[in-house]
């Protein structure tokens, strides 16, 4: 890691135009105005996320966040979840899963494969905010380096 | 062709029957011609017999004759040797010759003229013979030339000819009667062991062809119950994919429905949000003289919040669809783990968890349980039965205390029925099926529910290889039983 801290750049990929919406809505309503790249498919975020190369070098020194929903058209957001973890440049990014699965053998896997964080959409709408809110002190969290 | 059982017993039994008249006629008819042949033969015996007494009689007066005429011609007695000799047989010989030729009744007049011939001739030799001794022997000569002796000789001859020839004729005859016994006796043998020859085979081939009748029947219902066995398993197998696929089914969907459902909910709390601010912007500005702000004050207060609390009841109704929904898939797909479980251990816990609220009206839980062992799914038992008890609780007669028996028994095939029996207000007949399908439910509907319950109960008893069903009377009470195998495992590794 740079000593150079750079913004948190956050990745959203979630195929749900509203879901994407509400998601982005309420992390500007925790306070947090990093910026959001969505996708909405998972090749395109892979191609974003590991380069035209697959190498993921172009993301070297750069600070990601992922917000990744499992249901994806293209793929499964664990085959995502797999190649970021598995790649040397995108592995330290933290990844944030967000899915209406409540399964608990999904939510293992996920965690197995090295996900940090796991929440699931309540159709309870405050419950949603709030985790989401959550996700934003998360965020500030991260932007300590930066504030310094 | 198949041979019949009974076409097969009355076939054999025919020929048997055959066989046993032949084997019978064989043995009658060989046992007469044997009598025959043993008559046939005595006839012959008895038939020399009587040649050879007559020919003895015959030779012992021709000897008799030839001493004499030996005597009268040279007068010396070493010429009546013969005569001597011949003499003192004759009455003996005679005797013997009428013993034997008393059996001939034919010959009886024959005889009686031989007795007088033989008799005439030894007087005439007797007399001849003394008279020669005396010396008088031309008075004998004279006897002799009267031609007496010689007559009655003669006729003698002539009778010993005639019985001679006729027993000869008895003889042969005896002879070819006997071989004909003998033909006929060869030929009933070669027909009756041609006839058993044909019965025997008959009978083979009979039992031969309905025994290869037998054992391709018994190949053919081999071949059918292998077949058999493998359809049930075949389509044990469809069932068990089938099954999964519809809980699959139902997963993805819930799932699916889930996601847009995130939204409405979400743009709601919005919108909700967007009117608070509009309310209160509206109730801070009071601009009564234009209408169409108090329209707009209107909608902003009171239509757009009775919308939306009509779209948040609504979505949440639907989530709880939906979780139900998934709740029963996701029992589906649990995996079972059979176990050793006593019932009376699981109906004690299921029967604990309801007992303050039986109790507090007054009602009672009693179980009879004949058949403690099973192996089971321990959780699924225990929510099954929990279910049951808390709708006998939810749906109890209020005018009379609660009374709920558990019997548990053994039935056929290995399996057991499990027994929840309340005085319940009861089941509309109408709504026996109708009470296990999701979302539905019947009579009054006082309590809340959302109709999932006896829907859950029904996929976990089936996923535990069994069946539930429920016999009801309206204001009497319902009995709902399950029937379990009694070894989980044996259902399970059918489906796997």
């Amino acid at each position: 890691m740079s000593n150079e801290a750079k913004p948190v750049t956050i990745v959203m990929i979630e195929d749900d135009e509203g879901h994407a919406r509400l998601i982005e809505k309420n992390i500007r309503r925790a306070g947090v105005s990093n910026e959001i790249i969505p996708f909405t498919n998972g090749t395109e975020a892979l191609a974003f996320l590991l380069g035209p190369d697959g190498s993921g070098l172009v993301n070297k020194g750069r600070q990601l966040l992922i917000l990744l929903d499992l249901n994806l058209p293209d793929m499964t957001g664990v085959d995502i979840l797999e190649k970021v973890k598995g790649n040397d440049h995108t592995r330290c990014a933290p990844v944030v899963v967000l899915t209406t699965t409540d399964d608990q053998r999904e939510i293992q896997r996920c965690y197995d494969l090295g996900a940090n964080v796991y929440i699931t959409k309540p159709v309870n709408y405050d419950g949603f905010a709030n985790a989401i809110k959550q996700l934003g002190l998360f965020f500030s969290v991260m932007q300590i380096p930066k504030a310094d | 062709m198949p041979i019949s059982g009974n076409a097969l017993v009355r076939s054999t039994a025919a020929l048997l029957l055959v066989g046993l008249l032949a084997l019978a006629a064989i043995v009658g008819t060989t046992i007469w011609l044997v009598e025959r042949n043993q008559v046939y033969f005595d006839q012959g015996l008895q038939a020399r017999i009587a040649r050879s007494a007559t020919v003895n009689l015959r030779n012992a007066l021709q000897n008799a004759e030839t001493g004499q005429r030996g005597f009268l011609l040279t007068g010396e007695e070493r010429y009546l040797e013969p005569y001597n000799d011949a003499l003192p047989q004759i009455p003996d010989l005679l005797e013997r010759f009428n013993t034997v030729q008393k059996s001939y009744p034919e010959a009886a007049a024959s005889v009686a003229a031989l007795n007088a011939g033989v008799a005439d001739k030894l007087s005439e030799l007797a007399e001849t013979i003394a008279l020669t001794r005396a010396g008088k022997r031309d008075e004998a000569m004279a006897i002799v030339e009267t031609d007496r002796g010689k007559d009655a000789m003669d006729e003698a001859r002539t009778l010993f000819d005639g019985i001679i020839t006729a027993a000869d004729d008895r003889i042969v005859t005896g002879i070819e009667d006997q071989r004909g016994s003998t033909n006929a006796l060869r030929w009933v043998t070669i027909i009756g062991a041609f006839v058993i020859f044909v019965v025997v085979g008959g009978s083979a081939v009979t039992v031969m062809a309905y025994t290869r009748d037998i054992a391709k029947a018994r190949a053919d219902l081999e071949a059918a119950n292998a077949g058999l066995e493998d359809r049930v398993r075949e389509r044990t197998d469809d069932l068990g994919k089938a099954n999964e696929e519809i809980q699959r089914f139902a997963y993805i969907v819930t799932h699916d429905l889930r996601a847009p459902l995130v939204n409405i909910m979400g743009f709601t709390a919005e919108l909700e949000g967007t009117v608070g601010t509009l309310q209160a912007y509206m109730n801070g500005h009071d601009d009564g003289d234009d209408p169409r702000w108090n329209d707009a004050r209107l909608a902003a207060t009171e239509d757009l919040p009775e919308a939306i609390g009509f779209i948040r009841s609504s979505t949440r109704k639907m989530d709880g669809l939906i979780n139900a929904i998934l709740k029963i898939s996701r029992e589906g797909r649990r995996q079972l783990r059979p176990e050793q479980l006593d019932l009376n251990d699981v109906i004690e816990t299921s029967t604990a968890a309801v007992h303050h609220q039986i109790s507090e009206n007054g009602g009672s839980v009693t179980s009879d349980v004949k058949v403690p062992r099973i192996i089971s799914d321990k959780l699924s038992l225990e929510q099954i039965l929990g279910n049951l008890l808390d709708n006998a609780v939810k749906y109890q007669d209020t005018a009379r205390p609660l009374t709920i028996m558990v019997r548990a028994a053994l039935a056929a095939g290995n399996r057991i029925l499990i027994d929840v029996q309340d005085n319940g207000r009861g089941i509309a007949s109408t709504d026996h099926e109708r009470v296990f399908e999701l979302f539905r439910r019947s009579g009054a509907q006082s309590q809340p529910g959302e109709g999932i319950g006896l829907a859950h109960v029904r996929t976990m008893v089936r996923s535990l290889g069994g069946e539930i069903t429920l016999v009801s009377e309206l204001g009497t009470g319902t009995t709902f039983t399950i029937s379990l195998p009694r070894d989980l495992r044996n259902y399970v590794g059918s489906v796997q």
